[in-house]
């Protein structure tokens, strides 16, 4: 478990995280209309059902006259009102909540989309874990704001509004007075805002801190046994375990001071003032008792909405916490390689030059160096080095992964960078070192999200590279399943679908990495009678392990920090009795007259 | 109710706190009593024109002292019975952490960190909601409840009373049986939303078959896709949450008019002042909180059911390897005489090892190479003790290990495993890691002997540096030294490296196994690697092939052998080489 430190924001920053939230909203404005139309209704309704009462106390009940009429007609008016709540009230939080995941669905389609133009280099320097938390889990707490924050505090807003509407329509000076009790809201909210935000955040962190420990701990059991330090372990969990432990008892003392309690105890205060005043003023004249029924009542309507608009603080303060992570990720400007579209034809013949590269990925440390090379239409050429040596480099920079500066690279004589992004994608298939299988089945895994692709197409293809040997023994063959990456076919059997897929996509260039992990002989001959098919008619630039898989390849290129130190075919190479050599002979166990 | 049974240990030990908790509760229940009623005093007393300033300042007074009184006993509870919960969810996190690290390697081996994990927080936190939340809904929804429809009946009128409470009963089954269908929804809703999760997982891992397929769009579409059928589930959640409020209103207006209209009939019939029928009405009001309650209290203490007895279950395991009755409680030294004529693992049909037969002096050095999977592993695993079950013995210092206590024989080792782990601490606490009290000095000089000192005073701050995720990212070779500094510090009677020099380069490799043997003249070692540089000097060197001893000697018997260990030795020339680009 990852704990990610959480960005301390200032008030201004919340102010602005908050109005770019707020402008996923804009789309719905129709819908937001229609929802706060509902909502004051329903917030109206709530007010003038006790207003009702206080008539009938104050008209009917009291002087204990009971005009059938006028009396049913009030019954039935409070009925249907209480009818038109329940219903309003009930499509007014629905239209919300929808307004609510539509605005986070668009969020996170927006973050994901982000996501998928941003370049390698975004993806090396960032955990995977961290880029998923953006899209799904900080947009989720994104969601928290807008389901029940947002509207609670239009609706604490809407009622207060409404309340005092209400109050100055049954006593002008008691209302007056009661407005004391607004900058009493404003002060308490202040004040537990700001204590509540570092406690929550304290008590988050612990939490998290106390999340850590135990999952590092688990991890590193055997570590902690082998050197019998169970128990210093467990008393430093015990720490941070009381630590979480006190923040937990101080937070629970904190809301119950200024929370739940304490807005008790206003209303209670604010009940004592209204009974006192009407008390007081009944001594002089008649008071119409409905009207004190009315304020007790409505006074109490008064706290709930603030107590509410409380609770919540927490959820906001983490929604715009997670915000601002979002809009972080939204605002990175390390996207991938843009295309000048400059190229009217399309890739024809095939043929690639790198002329003069030079790259690094640091900016520092070159890890190709004036790299130079053809490889003609149809032809192959391999890449064979040493981990580090800038094989995979070279990959990078065909297919657009890294953006290069020095040098360039040319398709049939064409820089890479004006051809389309769709044109290359099409024409310049991958193949990479471990395939990646996609959850799904098998034939998803060979189409992709291609749906021109027939069936028929996806069995040709993977009859060209002799997948569908083993696929035909699956129980459900085509149609079998794929369970995350593809676990539980070999990796020879998974390299094999890989190929199907590119060559699906009938690219004119093939770009290999030969896979190093070990697979077993029966595939291995299969794999191997794949490639050569494949090569056929295509340009390929091919990484290899195994030297005797490219001993046909019509050039070599040997390379050793970052620079080609030898080049030529196979016999060539052997002749020349370098470093090629030697590998051969590495690979083959011949070790006669070896150095 | 079964886990306010099984909870009863903690309730006990806390009787004082949850006494005084839930007589505060009941308190603040019979408190609230009285502003309803004074409201009504004050109101007939209006009606009635009787009402005096004396007895009007006094029923106020009431009325702020009950306010005060009952702020003082809401905090007083609160602090009692969550308290006491959040002290429980302590107890038992202590608990399952005392027990985790009791627990053998096989335990770690079934199940899944995250598994574990769960119970520790999830779980955890529906028992701390048992022994919090549902202790009050307990006692709030009897008392609260119970005092309200007393007054209501004994001070006003009973037979209102009832009518009022005709409706109450549809509430309490709706909002449950809402609470019900909800966790259902939300269930489908959460495992929507896993499944969001692991496609972007999947479209981050596979970022580069995407980009290389051009299918961004098309990866978008399934996305999008995915996350409507999020907000789809989702709504679902929502059209019962949303069922909640309007029922409550609804069902109180029900009740509402029905007392109204009874009410005035029993005004007019004389049996009840206007000022009852306000204080009925607030009465009735109390009353919404109870009812709920009532309906969570089930939910709250199924879900506390189900977790209590899932951390139960996994308490109730005991760790596989146990000290035997009267075990040594000395640290073992000496020979140890390894004989094992077969090992599996278990829940492994092949043996991983076979007729393996060795012995190694004090102060000797033992060489183990083989492939992956030849059995390097099993031999270390078998020598930690961290499984049994083999035919053989392996006797160490006089006695076969599993005589010893676990932890004296774990005294005498220092392991320094493959898969080097380090804890997010910083660097010089990790190396004193076996003892975080030792002179720094020390410390100096095990990083020294590993080779990883000068590494670490390179470091922005130095042996302080944090490493793990929060801090600074080491390379594999500066781990596995730092492992190395930390097996050392203890100054092991035997070391057993396993193959931990994979990641250092070859000068390093030589500098460390040079040290390693001026320093440890009369202590024993134990060094397996896939590289021979790292053995070649041992005393004796062992090959396995398919957990079996295939050659054993010396290097140069082994060389003049002319077998597997010469091949793998003139590979591993060339490899060199070709690894320095073909010059010496």
């Amino acid at each position: 478990m990852s704990i990610e430190k959480q960005p301390k924001l200032t008030a201004k920053d919340q102010w602005i995280v908050f109005k770019r939230l707020l402008r996923y909203a804009i789309p719905h404005k129709a819908s937001i209309t229609v929802a706060l139309i509902l909502l004051v209704l329903t917030v109206t309704g709530s007010i003038v059902g006790p207003l009702l009462i206080q008539s009938f106390i104050d008209n009917y009940l009291t002087p204990l006259d009971f005009p059938k009429k006028e009396v049913m007609t009030l019954a039935l008016i409070y009925i249907g009102l209480q009818l038109f709540i329940v219903v309003v009230s009930y499509f007014q939080s629905l239209r919300f909540q929808a307004i609510a995941l539509k605005v986070i669905q668009q969020m996170r389609i927006d973050v994901f989309t982000k996501v998928q133009g941003l370049g390698m280099r975004y993806f090396d320097k960032t955990p995977a874990g961290s880029i998923v938390s953006r899209v799904t889990n900080d947009t989720e707490s994104i969601k928290e704001m807008f389901v029940s924050v947002i509207v609670t505090f239009l609706q604490a807003i809407f009622v207060i509004i409404g309340v005092y509407f209400a109050l100055f329509s049954l006593d002008v000076k008691l209302a007056f007075m009661s407005m004391g009790l607004l900058p009493l809201f404003m002060i308490i909210v202040i004040v537990y805002r700001r204590y509540s935000a570092d406690f929550y955040q304290d008590i988050r962190e612990r939490l998290s801190q106390l999340n850590a420990k135990i999952a590092e701990s688990l991890s590193g059991m055997g570590m902690i046994q082998a050197f019998r330090q169970e128990e210093r372990l467990a008393k430093e969990f015990d720490d941070i375990n009381e630590g979480h432990y006190r923040a937990g008892m101080r937070n629970i003392k904190f809301d119950s001071v200024l929370l739940g309690p304490f807005i008790d105890l206003l209303y209670a205060i604010a009940i004592v003032f209204v009974l006192g005043y009407f008390g007081f003023m009944s001594l002089e004249s008649a008071v119409d008792v409905g009207i004190i029924y009315a304020f007790t009542t409505l006074i109490g309507r008064l706290f709930q909405p603030v107590q509410q608009v409380m609770q919540r603080l927490s959820i906001f303060q983490q929604a715009l916490v997670s915000a601002s992570r979002v809009f972080k990720l939204m605002d990175d400007t390390d996207m991938e390689p843009s295309q000048t579209d400059q190229a009217k034809q399309p890739i024809q013949e095939g043929t690639i030059e790198f002329r003069d590269v030079t790259f690094s990925y640091d900016g520092k440390n070159n890890v190709l160096k004036n790299i130079s090379f053809t490889a003609n239409a149809g032809e192959t050429v391999a890449l064979v080095g040493h981990t580090g040596s800038g094989k995979s480099s070279i990959i990078n920079l065909l297919m657009r992964f890294y953006e290069y500066n020095q040098g360039e690279i040319l398709v049939d004589g064409i820089s890479l960078k004006d051809y389309p992004k769709e044109e290359l994608r099409q024409k310049v298939g991958l193949v990479l070192q471990d395939p990646f299988l996609f959850y799904g089945d098998i034939e998803s895994n060979i189409r992709l999200h291609n749906k021109e692709m027939t069936g028929e197409e996806v069995r040709a293809a993977a009859e060209f590279v002799h997948a569908n040997e083993f696929i035909e023994k699956l129980p459900d063959k085509y149609s079998q399943k794929v369970t995350e990456r593809g676990s539980t076919f070999s990796s020879g059997q998974r390299q094999l679908v890989a190929f199907a897929r590119t060559i699906a996509t009938n690219p004119k260039i093939l770009v290999l990495d030969e896979a190093t992990a070990n697979i077993d002989t029966e595939t291995e001959v299969a794999i191997q009678a794949s490639l050569e098919k494949m090569r056929k008619g295509r340009t390929t630039i091919a990484i290899a392990h195994r030297l005797s898989t490219i001993q046909d390849a019509e050039l070599i290129l040997v390379l050793h920090q970052g620079e080609i130190v030898e080049r030529g075919n196979h016999q060539q190479l052997l002749a020349q009795k370098g470093l090629y050599y030697m590998m051969y002979q590495l690979q083959n166990g011949l070790l006669d007259d070896a150095i | 109710m079964k886990v306010l049974v099984q909870l009863s240990w903690f309730f006990k030990q806390r009787r004082k706190q949850y006494g005084l908790g839930i007589a505060a509760l009941v308190f603040v229940s019979l408190l609230q009593l009285l502003p309803p009623k004074i409201i009504g005093f004050i109101v007939d007393d209006i009606t009635k024109g009787t009402l005096s300033s004396s007895e009007l300042i006094k029923w106020l007074i009431i009325l702020a002292a009950a306010g005060v009184l009952m702020y003082i006993s809401r905090y007083y509870w609160r602090v009692m019975i969550f308290g006491s919960a959040v002290l429980l969810s302590r107890t038992m996190r202590e608990k399952l952490f005392n027990h985790f690290t009791r627990m053998s390697p096989s335990f770690y081996q079934k199940r899944r960190v995250g598994d574990l994990m769960a119970h520790a927080t999830n779980d955890i936190n529906a028992v701390q909601q048992t022994a919090g939340m549902g202790i009050l809904t307990l006692v709030d929804s009897i008392s609260t409840g119970g005092f309200v429809i007393l007054t209501m009946a004994l001070t006003i009128n009973w037979k209102l009373t009832v009518i009022a409470l005709i409706p109450f009963p549809f509430m309490i089954f709706l909002t449950s049986y809402y609470g019900r269908l909800l966790r259902k929804k939300f269930r489908f809703a959460q495992e929507a939303f896993s499944s969001l999760n692991d496609k972007t997982q999947e479209s981050i891992s596979g970022i580069k078959v995407i980009k290389t397929f051009g299918q961004q769009k098309e990866d978008i579409q399934d996305f999008t896709e995915l996350s409507t059928d999020v907000v789809e589930k989702n709504m679902r959640v929502a059209k019962i949450d949303a069922l909640f409020d309007p029922t409550i209103t609804g069902i109180f207006a029900i009740s509402y008019i029905l007392s109204f209209f009874f009410g005035t009939k029993f005004i007019i019939a004389g049996d009840m002042s206007i000022g009852d029928m306000v204080a009925f009405s607030t009465y009735l009001g109390l009353l919404i909180w109870p009812m709920l309650a009532f309906g969570f209290l089930f939910n709250i203490v199924e879900r506390g059911n189900a977790s209590y007895s899932r951390i139960s279950e996994l308490l109730s395991i005991t760790p596989e390897i146990q000290d035997v009755a009267g075990a040594i409680a000395v640290r073992p030294e000496g020979d140890l005489h390894f004989d094992i004529d077969e090992f599996k693992f278990p829940e492994d049909e092949a043996p991983a090892l076979r007729d393996v037969h060795f012995t190694l002096r004090r102060g000797e050095t033992l060489g183990i190479v083989g492939k992956t999977g030849s059995g390097k592993t099993a031999i270390l695993k078998l020598l930690l003790r961290e499984f049994e079950g083999y035919k053989g013995s392996i006797v160490y210092g006089g006695h076969p290990i599993n005589q010893y206590k676990q932890q004296s024989l774990r005294s005498s080792i220092g392991y320094v495993p493959q898969d080097h782990f380090l804890f997010s601490t910083t660097v010089a606490e990790n190396i004193a890691f076996t003892n975080p009290k030792v002179d720094r000095e020390k410390v100096y000089e095990a990083a020294r002997l590993a080779y990883i000192h000068e590494d670490i005073l390179g470091f922005a701050e130095g042996y302080e540096t944090v490493v793990g995720e929060r801090g600074v990212s080491l390379s594999g070779g500066q781990k596995q030294r730092i492992s190395i500094a930390r097996a050392l510090i203890m100054q092991p009677e035997l070391l057993i490296l396993d193959d931990s020099l994979s990641a250092v380069d070859a000068k390093t490799e030589e500098a460390i196994l040079e040290a390693l043997k001026q320093t440890r003249t009369g202590e024993t070692t134990i060094i397996t690697s896939h590289r021979l540089s790292a053995i070649q000097h041992a005393h004796k060197i062992i090959v396995l092939e398919e957990g079996t001893i295939i050659e054993a000697g010396t290097h140069d018997e082994l060389i003049a052998l002319e077998g597997k260990y010469k091949e793998m030795y003139d590979l591993q020339q060339l490899e060199v080489l070709v690894e320095q680009g073909g010059e010496e």
